[in-house]
């Protein structure tokens, strides 16, 4: 009796985890139902449980086709898939304070994630119906490619080689950054400071990063004898500065900001220079490429929320600019006539439902951005017509 | 192995009662340079501890941030209003260890002296601490541990001084638990941590306990635990003891799939569509093969069933092939059924024997596909495919299940892969060597990063593989090597007589393997094993750089970037290093123990 107990534990024992392992490997088998010419694909999430050689030879052979496949998906619409799926996949950081962030509650916050919220407003008229995946910058770009997010909202720097090589595009910025240095008062720095001043510093950031590249670049070019010290993140850079064996800390603009108000110790003086930054970051949302609908839908989203900065419409106005009350631009956009949304596939009332729910750009600024210490007046992001450089085309 | 019980009788007796004066003199200042070892390394583990309080306790460690984020750092987001989820599933589990404790009678008998000796030594670690915490140390908390470490040392010694014999009085060990429990319970229920949690976009902490939706569903699980225990061993001294285990063991091979089940089902689950094709179709397989399986398994029936089996083994190649080609649709789960169903076909000859045993064999192939077909629905259908968008498990919920179901996955996964290195057939042996190899020769994190982010872009348009089954699959190949070359070794310590002696009895291959090789050979692995378990249960902090939200990178990444903690990053990582070591340190004492109870029943 003992003896046929020991033989059924292990007989079911092994049975059982094999279930497990092709229960978690073995595909979709309902997706394979419908098409059965994807059906023999499986194969390669197969393989763990074949428990055999691996499927390393017939796996290169795929790795070349991936490009065309994600345009074969992806150009028919990314906005049809995501109305008929009812919720928007959003690409964000989930560890960038002020640009997304998660709180303890779990929720994510911050600019990029109030963008998240704007677009699915637009496309599916609730601001809620967003999921956010927490992308790490090695994944980040691999995400918009393979479709895994219909949006990439992750303080990402727009550049040639990003825009050009990889198969994406980019969105209107939604944030101007840029590299700036941050050192003591006491050390004689003011905000008027020079990089020049530098000269003989310990300069600290984190390794492997563009901000490592400036940094060198710069101080070569002007001929600055520094020290450059390199840590592993940011927090180690915070924490070396406070510990003074760091004369100078560098990176982007908006993370010196919230650092200097979180962490600046009592009795000492950070200060961020210089006035202008010494490398440009814009920041804005990336999706597929060649997907001119969904960047319509994307670009235009960003669009409202800086129109309505402009005519001063906050998400308590929705309504009277609806009526007509902040002109005609705003009643146009708002879906109260014409309804040009209607065009790119949205509802008339898309970038009502924007500004209603999520906001205009100057109170997603004051939501997330102005708590760290981020001030918008005279800088980058105020509205072209303060100075700044946001410049949205018009609404008509 | 199981059934080896040790009445306490028998094991060594526990050593004559020292004073604790002649053990200190005759241990630790037994010559000079003995005493000079002892004091100097006294010194620097004094001087370690004191740095480590000196971290707890220093000024700017603001342990409101883990206060704060518990939920985050045991749940990550998991919806709130299903935690009843996660509570059930673990109260499964206690049920199930609870009982399995009853069934096989685990409950080992410790010496009063022992007991005393931990309380007293716990006490005076306690006052060692309050000695010598730092001047930060706040004046409550000092006290504190003096209170306790008095009160611990007083306790002991009042019970060794009132017990007569203390050496030779044994408590159960479960009382010992009952004990453990109550004392965590109290602390949730009275001690003033505060109660810290999240609204409206800030944290909020209030003075008092902790809120009674943690300490509540605690002080359930601990009394579910002992009350199973109770109940267990009340029904054992009723009912035939083997039923009680058999069902156990049901439960152990079961349970995993329904905790999964569980705590991973959509809430967006399509129950129609279940009901319409899943249900059916899993009935019809668990059903049908298991009455052919009856009908095959008669001894006067195994040339049927080598031929009945070839067939399907063909028929099931012709199925995947179809699929290759898009000739018919037919679910994936159907094929990989037909497959099993043959190779179970081909298995009937071994397994062939009287009405009872073609039963049984009959009964297990039922049980297999019963499963089998849950655990696809319950991971895979479409709705939870979607589960790759947001993290949905994360913490240390996400740390556990992927250890666990790693293990669980890779164990017979690495038996098979020990088995085919060692097997005299080239084909397999070259296979699992060059498996092995290539899976051992790349690091861990390359799989990871293969199979999550890879993987994606190999799959044709419109197939997913959520995140957590991509890094479950890769963690799986990974450890599922390393295991094999852990039991590879203990199947090298199995004596040659032995596999003669089964072969001389007559045994199948398969038998000899299954119940004369293997046990033997897993017996001897189980230090490698469980050393193995631990690493893999620390190394799931990898899954953070392929996306997963594990413990180490809410602690290291999520919490230092929340607007409140900006750059707050120690007390986080205290706290989650405490976690793995707690862990860890568990499974190490358990293997002991294991170990103990199997070794006692071989004498060589």
């Amino acid at each position: 009796m003992i003896r046929s107990t020991t033989r059924w534990q292990r007989t079911a024992g092994a049975l059982a985890a094999l279930a497990l392992v092709v229960g978690a490997c073995g595909g979709d088998d309902d997706t394979a139902a419908d098409e059965p010419a994807a059906a023999d694909e499986p194969a390669a999430a197969d393989e763990p449980a074949a428990a055999d050689e691996p499927a390393a030879a017939d796996e290169p052979a795929a790795a070349d086709e991936p490009a065309d496949e994600v345009e074969a998906t992806q150009g028919g619409g990314i906005l049809d898939a995501v109305k008929a799926r009812g919720v928007l996949n959003c690409g964000v950081s989930g560890a960038a304070v002020a640009f997304s962030y998660t709180d303890a509650d779990g929720s994510m916050n911050g600019i990029d994630a109030d963008y998240c919220r704007a677009v699915a407003a637009a496309v599916l008229g609730d601001a809620t119906a967003v999921e956010f995946t927490s992308l790490t910058a090695a994944e980040r770009f691999t995400a918009v490619q393979t479709g895994a997010v219909d949006v990439l909202m992750r303080n990402s720097t727009w550049t040639q080689s990003r825009d050009t090589e990889v198969g994406m595009d980019f969105g209107p910025t939604t944030y101007y950054d840029g590299q700036q240095l941050m050192g003591r008062a006491s050390d004689g720095f003011t905000s008027a400071s020079p990089v020049s001043d530098i000269d003989g510093a310990i300069v600290c950031t984190n390794a492997g990063t563009t901000t490592e590249t400036n940094i060198s670049e710069l101080a070569a070019e002007l001929g600055l004898a520094i020290t450059l010290n390199t840590f592993e993140d940011y927090d180690q850079v915070t924490d070396a500065f406070i510990a003074g064996t760091c004369d100078v800390i560098t990176t982007d603009g908006s993370g010196l900001v919230g650092r200097k108000a979180v962490q600046e110790p009592e009795g000492e003086t950070w200060v961020i220079f210089p006035a202008t930054p010494i490398s440009k970051e814009p920041l804005g949302p990336v999706y597929a490429q060649n997907d001119s609908q969904w960047a319509d839908v994307v670009n235009w989203t960003v669009y409202a929320t800086l129109i309505a900065d402009e005519n001063g419409v906050t998400s308590a106005d929705a309504d009277a600019a609806l009526a007509g009350d902040f002109g005609a631009e705003m009643q146009r956009l708002m879906g109260g006539e014409g309804e040009k949304q209607t065009f790119m596939g949205l509802d008339a009332d898309a970038f009502y439902n924007v500004v209603s729910q999520v906001g205009n750009y100057q109170e997603i600024w004051d939501a997330n951005l102005a708590p760290v210490g981020l001030v918008r007046e005279g800088s980058a992001n105020a509205l072209w017509t303060d100075g700044g450089l946001m410049y949205p085309p018009p609404a008509r | 192995m199981s059934e080896v019980t040790v009445p306490a009788a028998q094991r060594a007796p526990e050593a004559e009662s020292v004073s604790p004066g002649r053990w200190v003199r005759e241990n630790l200042f037994s010559s000079v340079s003995n005493a000079i070892q002892t004091m100097f390394f006294s010194l620097v583990l004094l001087g370690l501890l004191r740095w480590v309080l000196g971290q707890i306790f220093s000024e700017e460690a603001n342990w409101t941030s883990v206060a704060t984020n518990m939920r985050l750092l045991f749940t990550y987001n998991y919806p709130t209003e299903q935690f009843v989820r996660i509570w059930f599933a673990a109260g499964a589990l206690f049920l199930a260890v609870g009982a399995s404790f009853a069934a096989w009678n685990l409950n080992p008998m410790v010496t009063v002296r022992r007991v005393g000796v931990a309380l007293a030594g716990t006490g005076a670690v306690s006052l060692v601490v309050g000695l010598i915490a730092p001047d930060t140390t706040p004046s409550a908390v000092r006290t504190g541990f003096f209170v306790v470490g008095i009160g611990l040392v007083a306790l002991a010694l009042a019970v060794l001084k009132v017990v007569p014999e203390p050496h030779r009085r044994q408590i159960p060990f479960i009382g010992l638990l009952a004990g453990v429990a109550g004392v965590i319970c109290g602390v949730l229920w009275f001690f003033p941590f505060g109660d810290y949690g999240f609204a409206d976009g800030a944290p909020t902490a209030e003075s008092g306990t902790i809120d009674s939706s943690t300490s509540l569903p605690v002080t359930v699980m601990f009394l579910i635990m002992i009350g199973t225990y109770l109940a267990g061993r009340a029904l054992a001294r009723m009912i035939d003891l083997g039923w009680l285990r058999r069902t156990m063991i049901g439960w152990w091979v079961i349970g995993p799939a329904f905790i999964v089940f569980l705590v991973l089902r959509d809430p967006e689950f399509d129950w129609g569509y279940v009901l319409a094709v899943d249900v059916p179709m899993g009935a019809a397989f668990a059903l049908g093969g298991g009455a052919l399986l009856y009908l095959l398994a008669k001894p006067s029936r195994s040339e049927l069933a080598r031929v009945i089996g070839a067939l399907l083994v063909a028929l099931a190649l012709f199925h995947w092939v179809a699929a290759f080609f898009g000739w018919y649709p037919m679910l994936q789960k159907a094929r990989f059924s037909f497959a099993l169903i043959a190779v179970a076909a081909l298995l009937a000859p071994t397994f062939a024997g009287e009405r009872a045993a073609r039963l049984r064999f009959a009964g297990g192939w039922f049980g297999f596909m019963v499963l089998f077909h849950w655990l696809l629905t319950g991971i895979n259908t479409p709705s939870t495919l979607d589960i790759a968008a947001p993290p949905f498990l994360g913490g240390f919920v996400l740390t556990v299940s992927i250890a666990y179901y790693v293990m669980l996955a890779s164990f017979p996964l690495g038996v098979l892969l020990s088995l085919a290195r060692t097997s005299k057939m080239p084909i397999f042996r070259v296979l699992a060597t060059t498996y092995i190899e290539v899976v051992r020769g790349v690091p861990l994190i390359t799989v990871l990063f293969f199979f999550s982010i890879m993987l994606p872009l190999f799959l044709p348009g419109g197939m997913g593989i959520s995140d957590l089954a991509a890094v479950f699959a890769g963690y799986t190949v990974f450890s599922a090597a390393y295991m094999a070359e852990n039991i590879r070794g203990g199947l090298q310590s199995v004596r040659r007589g032995q596999y003669e002696a089964a072969d001389a009895l007559g045994l199948t291959t398969v038998q000899r393997t299954a119940f004369i090789v293997l046990p033997q050979a897993l017996r001897v692995s189980i230090p490698n094993l469980v050393g193995q378990a631990i690493a893999t249960f620390k190394e799931t902090s990898l899954i953070a750089i392929v996306g997963g939200f594990d413990l180490l990178r809410i602690a290291n990444s999520t919490i230092p970037n929340q607007p409140d903690f900006l750059g707050q990053k120690r007390p986080a990582l205290f706290f989650i290093s405490l976690v793995y070591f707690v862990v860890a340190y568990s499974m190490s004492r358990a293997s002991r123990n294991l170990e103990e109870r199997l070794q006692a029943g071989q004498a060589r």
